[in-house]
C-alpha cells in the first residue's frame, strides 16, 4: 500500500500555475484484471488463488500471486507453486465487456483520456479543478464507481507524468490509491528500486544491479554516459530521464495507433508447422480486416513468437508499399515465419502473434495492375461485405479453419 | 595448388565471382567460399549460391595444378588490401598463403571435396550484341519485384515476339516492356523467366563487352561474357499474362521534355515523404506537379507541356515514376492516361521499342 503521506493533497501555489493549474495524471490499472473478473462472476473463486488461463497463465488472481504464480508461467510450475491453484478457462468477451465499461467510466471522469491496453489507462486531469475536485477526490470517486458499476479492485496512480503516474498506481497496488504530491516527485521516486521505472526489465536490472545500482535514486546519481556503457545509449536516454522525472508526452485522447496486432496462445503441446500456419491464416485474417474497416495500411510486419521456455522473438518483414490486402500481408507473415522456424523447431512455439506497424490512413494507395480481379483487393471487399452483414466468421480461409477459436486476446477498440 | 598473379586481375576476379556467393551463408558452408581450380596457367573462380553461378577464367602463372575453396570475403580483402604488384597463392595441406610484397597471410581452407556439382551449361550457344542487350536490362530490370514471396515477379520475361527478343518485367505497380527485334535467340512461342537477380550481375558484366553467348537449357540459362560465365536457374511458373494491360491509345495525352520533368520530379519529391505520392496535375495550361507531406510541408512546379483531353490529376509514387523517366530513351516522352485509377503509359516519342505501364496511387 501507498504511504499515506503522499495521499495529501498539494497546496497550489497560485503564484506558478496557470489557470489550467499543474498537469496532474491518473493512471488507473484494473487489478489483477481476468481473474478479478472470474473472482466477480463466481463466488466461489473469491479469496482463492486463481489462474486464468489453459495450459499457460494468462492472468494469476493477488491469491495466486502470494504464492510466487505469475503472468506467462507454465500451468505445471504454478501448479508446484501453488498446489491449491484453481484454473479457469478464458472468458474473452467478459473480459472485453468489462473493459469498455470501466472505460466508458473513464471518459465520465475526464474529457482526455488515453488508453494503453485492455485494463490501464491515463486520464489528464488537470482542468478538472473547478468542476470535479482535487485529482485525488476525483481518483477515489472513481475507484469507487468502478468497484459499485463493474464490481472490479481498480488502482490509481497520480503524479505530475506519465511515467510517475504509472509508477504510483503500482506502488498502490492491489486496490489503492497513491498520489505523489507537486515537488515530491524525486522524494518519493529515489528510494524505489530501479525495477519500478517503465523500461527496466529482468535484462537492465540484472546489468544495473551488477553495477550497484538499486534504487531509482542511485541510477539518478550516475551520469548518463556511465548509465549507456552499461544499458546502451537507447535505454540511458529513457531511464535516466524517468530517473529524473523527466517525460513530457501528454495524455491524447484516441491517440491514432501505430500498429494492429493479433495474437494466440497455442498451449504447450507441439504443433506442426502446417498448424502454425494456420494460426497466422488466422491472425492475418483478422488483423487485416480490422485495418480495412478503420481505413488503415501498414507496411512493416512482424511475428513475435513466444518459445516454450518463455523467451520470445520477434521477425519482422518490411514491404515495399503500405497495404491491407490479406494475401500480401499473409506473404509476409509467412516469410517472417520461415525467417523464425530454425529457432521455432528448436524450442516450440507457445504463441504467435503479428502486428502490423508503421501504420498509414488508408488515404494513399498504391494501386496495382489488374492482373487478375481476384489477386487485387476486390476479393478482400468481397468478404468485408459478408461479414459486415453475416458476421466475422460467416467467411474464413479454408486454411486458417484448422486454427480453431484457441485464447484470443481482446484488444483495445481501434 | 601455386600460382602467381597480378593483384588487380585477382581482385577483379574474386569480385566478379564472389557476386554469387550468399552473403548470408545458407545451408552449405562451402557455398560462402570461392572454388579455385588451376590447370597449367588457367585459373577457374567460381562462386555460387546454387541459384546463381558465376565462373571467371583468368590467365596466371601457374605453377603446381590444384583445387580448393577458399573464404570468398575474406580471401577477398585480403588480396584488395596488399600492395600493387604480383600476388602469389600456394597450398599447404588445409592452409592457403596469399603473399604480396611483404605481406603473408595463411587462410584455412573449406574442403574443396564438399563443393556441391555444379551444372554444365546446356542448349544451342547464341550469340547476341552486347550493347543492345545490356541496354534492355538496364530499362526492364529495375521494374521487377524484389519480393521473394512472389517468385515468379522477381524474374525478367525473354520472350519471342515477332522475329525478335521481348524483354519484360513487372513487380504488379509497373510494368516494362523492352523489344529487341534485330535479337532474334529464341524460338517460335519460346519464353524463359530469367532471375531478374542475375540479369543485374549481367548487366555489370556486359558493361566491357562488344557480344555476349547465350545457352539456354530446360531449367537454366547461361551467359557467356569474356570470360565471366553466369549460370542461374531459370523461375519455373507463368508470368501474368501483361498484354491485354498494354493499351493500343488512352484518351488523354500529355508530351512532356524528359529531363526537365526528371528535374522538376527530383525537387517537388523532397517533399514527397514517407510513401506520399506526387500529384501530376494536366491541363492545357501544362503540367503541375504537387507533393504534400502534412506536418512536413509541400512542393509545387509549373512545367511546360503539350496536353490533349480532359483535366485530370493522377497521383504517382514518384520513385516508380522516376525509375520510369529514367530508362525511356530519346528528349521528349508521352504520358498517357485514362483516369485517376487506370495504369498510365508512359513512352518515348522517338522509338515504340520501350514501353513503361504505371499504376497510379489513389489518393482520397
Amino acid at each position: 500500500m501507498c504511504e499515506h503521506s503522499f495521499v495529501n493533497s498539494p497546496r497550489l501555489d497560485a503564484a506558478d500555475s496557470s489557470r489550467r493549474g499543474p498537469t496532474r495524471i491518473l493512471h488507473a490499472d484494473l487489478d489483477a484484471f481476468f481473474a478479478s473478473v472470474e473472482q466477480r462472476d463466481d463466488p466461489s473463486l473469491r479469496g482463492r488463488p486463481i489462474a486464468v488461463g489453459g495450459g499457460v497463465v494468462l492472468a494469476a488472481s493477488y491469491e495466486a500471486r502470494a504464492f510466487g504464480v505469475r503472468g506467462a508461467m507454465g500451468g505445471t510450475e504454478a501448479r508446484r507453486r501453488c498446489p491449491d491453484l484453481r484454473f479457469v478457462r478464458p472468458r474473452m468477451s467478459a473480459y472485453s465487456e468489462a473493459s469498455a465499461a470501466v472505460f466508458e467510466i473513464f471518459r465520465e471522469t475526464s474529457p482526455v483520456v488515453e488508453g494503453i491496453s485492455i485494463d490501464e489507462a491515463f486520464l489528464d486531469v488537470s482542468g478538472l479543478r473547478r468542476l470535479a475536485g482535487e485529482p485525488a477526490d476525483i481518483a477515489t470517486r472513481l475507484r469507487a464507481r468502478v468497484r459499485a458499476e463493474v464490481g472490479l479492485p481498480i488502482s490509481v496512480g497520480i503524479a505530475s507524468t506519465k511515467a510517475l503516474a504509472k509508477v504510483a498506481s503500482a506502488v498502490g497496488k492491489p486496490d489503492g490509491l497513491c498520489e505523489v504530491p507537486i515537488g515530491g516527485e524525486l522524494d518519493f521516486l529515489h528510494p524505489l528500486p530501479i525495477e519500478r521505472l517503465w523500461g527496466v526489465g529482468p535484462a537492465n536490472s540484472a546489468k544495473l544491479r551488477a553495477r550497484g545500482i538499486r534504487t531509482v535514486g542511485e541510477l539518478a546519481a550516475v551520469p548518463r554516459t556511465a548509465v549507456a556503457s552499461i544499458v546502451g545509449r537507447g535505454s540511458a536516454a529513457h531511464l535516466c530521464a524517468l530517473a529524473g522525472n523527466e517525460d513530457p508526452r501528454r495524455v491524447r485522447t484516441r491517440a491514432r495507433r501505430r500498429s494492429m496486432g493479433a495474437q494466440r496462445a497455442l498451449g504447450r503441446a507441439p504443433r506442426t508447422a502446417e498448424e502454425h500456419d494456420a494460426v497466422l491464416v488466422a491472425l492475418a485474417e483478422r488483423v487485416t480486416g480490422r485495418m480495412r474497416s478503420a481505413d488503415r495500411v501498414g507496411r512493416c510486419i512482424t511475428l513475435r513468437v513466444r518459445f516454450a521456455d518463455f523467451t520470445a522473438v520477434t521477425r519482422s518483414v518490411t514491404l515495399p508499399e503500405a497495404t491491407a490486402h490479406t494475401a500480401t500481408i499473409l506473404a509476409g507473415v509467412r516469410r517472417a515465419y520461415r525467417h523464425a522456424s530454425p529457432l521455432i523447431e528448436e524450442r516450440g512455439c507457445t504463441l504467435l502473434g503479428i502486428s502490423i506497424g508503421h501504420l498509414d490512413d488508408a488515404d494513399a494507395v498504391q494501386l496495382a495492375l489488374p492482373f487478375d480481379v481476384y489477386a487485387g483487393d476486390t476479393l478482400d471487399h468481397a468478404v468485408d461485405a459478408v461479414r459486415d452483414k453475416f458476421g466475422a466468421a460467416a467467411v474464413r480461409r479454408a486454411a486458417g479453419l484448422r486454427a480453431g477459436r484457441g485464447v484470443e486476446m481482446p484488444m483495445l477498440p481501434d | 595448388m601455386r600460382f602467381r598473379c597480378e593483384r588487380d586481375v585477382l581482385v577483379d576476379g574474386l569480385s566478379t565471382a564472389g557476386r554469387a556467393v550468399s552473403s548470408r551463408g545458407g545451408a552449405q558452408p562451402v557455398l560462402a567460399g570461392i572454388r579455385m581450380i588451376l590447370q597449367g596457367d588457367r585459373l577457374e573462380l567460381t562462386g555460387s549460391d546454387l541459384e546463381l553461378t558465376i565462373s571467371v577464367e583468368l590467365t596466371v602463372a601457374g605453377d603446381t595444378d590444384g583445387e580448393i575453396v577458399i573464404p570468398s570475403r575474406l580471401a577477398l580483402d585480403i588480396v584488395k588490401a596488399l600492395e600493387p604488384g604480383a600476388v602469389t597463392i600456394d597450398t599447404e595441406g588445409e592452409e592457403a598463403r596469399i603473399t604480396g610484397g611483404r605481406s603473408q597471410f595463411s587462410l584455412h581452407l573449406i574442403p574443396a571435396e564438399e563443393y556441391p556439382p555444379l551444372v554444365a551449361p546446356t542448349g544451342e550457344s547464341l550469340t547476341i550484341g552486347a550493347a543492345e542487350f545490356a541496354e534492355g536490362l538496364r530499362q526492364v530490370v529495375p521494374a521487377a519485384s524484389t519480393d521473394d514471396s512472389r517468385p515468379i515477379l522477381t524474374g525478367v520475361l525473354l520472350a519471342r515476339e515477332g522475329t525478335g527478343l521481348r524483354l519484360v518485367s513487372t513487380d504488379s505497380y509497373r510494368l516494362a516492356v523492352r523489344d529487341l527485334p534485330g535479337t532474334s535467340v529464341l524460338a517460335e512461342g519460346q519464353k524463359v523467366l530469367v532471375p531478374s537477380r542475375a540479369l543485374t550481375e549481367v548487366a555489370r558484366a556486359l558493361q566491357s563487352a562488344s557480344e555476349l553467348t547465350l545457352l539456354l537449357g530446360e531449367r537454366d540459362a547461361s551467359f557467356l561474357i569474356d570470360g565471366v560465365r553466369l549460370s542461374t536457374r531459370l523461375i519455373e511458373g507463368e508470368f501474368p499474362n501483361y498484354r491485354g494491360l498494354i493499351p493500343q491509345s488512352q484518351p488523354n495525352r500529355l508530351t512532356v521534355g524528359r529531363t526537365a520533368l526528371i528535374d522538376a520530379l527530383r525537387r517537388v519529391k523532397l517533399m514527397a515523404r514517407e510513401a506520399t505520392p506526387v500529384r501530376l496535375t494536366m491541363s492545357a495550361d501544362g503540367l503541375e506537379l504537387v507533393a504534400i507531406t502534412q506536418d512536413v510541408g509541400q512542393a509545387h512546379e509549373q512545367l511546360d507541356a503539350q496536353y490533349e483531353g480532359t483535366d485530370l490529376t493522377v497521383a504517382f509514387n514518384p520513385d516508380y515514376l522516376m525509375n520510369g523517366l529514367d530508362v525511356t530513351p530519346g528528349d521528349e516522352v508521352s504520358i498517357e492516361t485514362v483516369d485517376t485509377l487506370k495504369p498510365a503509359l508512359l513512352r518515348s516519342l522517338e522509338t515504340t521499342d520501350f514501353l513503361y505501364l504505371l499504376m497510379p496511387v489513389r489518393v482520397s
